[in-house]
């Protein structure tokens, strides 16, 4: 990748969409380190992070109000 | 039901193996220009020949596709002729949710959609995705929350692109 277009990112000039979507409160830390990735590392992280949430959501438990003190076997 | 491993690759790759023209366009389109906001279906824009439905009705009827949210029992036959009568099309499939779309709000069928796309070779197969100058007019046409809220970060990546060209923003 051009070292112009990481400095866009990374330094975004003033006025620019990139400064605007800094500001809106994108990370665009995250964009560029996506830029960085091929088209198939994209959607294949795309996967992976969709996947991993299932697995996140799955094993939630809800533990009522009450009796929420952390366990130390957790 | 368990999740599919690849809910978007083995789509893509689906939609490859039966050579159906489409080009991807929302979340997986703005993924690929490299949004980092996340989406958990592929979206495509099909076209709407003959032939091309055919070969969609063949590939989503090899992964028992139904119509998402639809009451059960509703009846709901999957082939070309079905497709041809209506539009636009939400899935739920043995290998993912898919999407798809005859028109995108604020720019047209296949061909307006197609048009002025970028071609990735994806999984083994050649895939138009919609331009993000095109991305940008149906997010912003699409209206909803969660399409405005990717619309700041679309458009820096397009300045960046333009950058990358040495072409002023469209």
């Amino acid at each position: 990748m051009r070292r112009e277009i990481e400095d866009y990112f990374l330094n975004p000039p003033p006025g620019s969409a990139a400064a605007r979507a800094a500001e809106f409160g994108i990370d665009l830390t995250l964009t560029l380190e996506n830029l960085r990735l091929t088209a198939e590392e994209r959607i294949r992280k795309l996967d992976n992070f969709i996947k991993s949430v299932e697995k996140l959501r799955k094993s939630v438990r809800i533990i009522d109000p009450s009796n929420a003190t952390p366990r130390p076997d957790h | 039901m368990p999740l599919p491993d690849q809910i978007i690759e083995a789509p893509l790759r689906l939609l490859g193996e039966y050579e159906v023209d489409c080009v991807i366009v929302g979340g997986v389109a703005a993924a690929i220009h490299g949004s980092s906001l996340l989406t958990n279906d592929l979206d495509v824009c099909y076209s709407r020949d003959p032939p091309n439905l055919k070969r969609l009705a063949q590939a989503l009827q090899s992964v028992n596709a139904r119509l998402r949210n639809a009451p059960e029992g509703l009846p709901f036959i999957l082939d070309d002729e079905t497709l041809k009568r209506g539009l636009n099309f939400t899935f739920t499939t043995d290998i993912g949710d898919l999407d798809l779309l005859g028109e995108v709000r604020g720019l047209g069928q296949y061909d307006e959609v197609v048009a002025g796309s970028l071609t990735f070779e994806l999984f083994g197969y050649r895939f138009p995705v919609i331009d993000i100058g095109k991305l940008i007019v149906a997010k912003r046409a699409a209206g909803r929350q969660k399409d405005l809220l990717a619309l700041p970060e679309l458009e820096a990546i397009q300045e960046a692109q333009a950058m990358q060209l040495g072409q002023p923003k469209s």
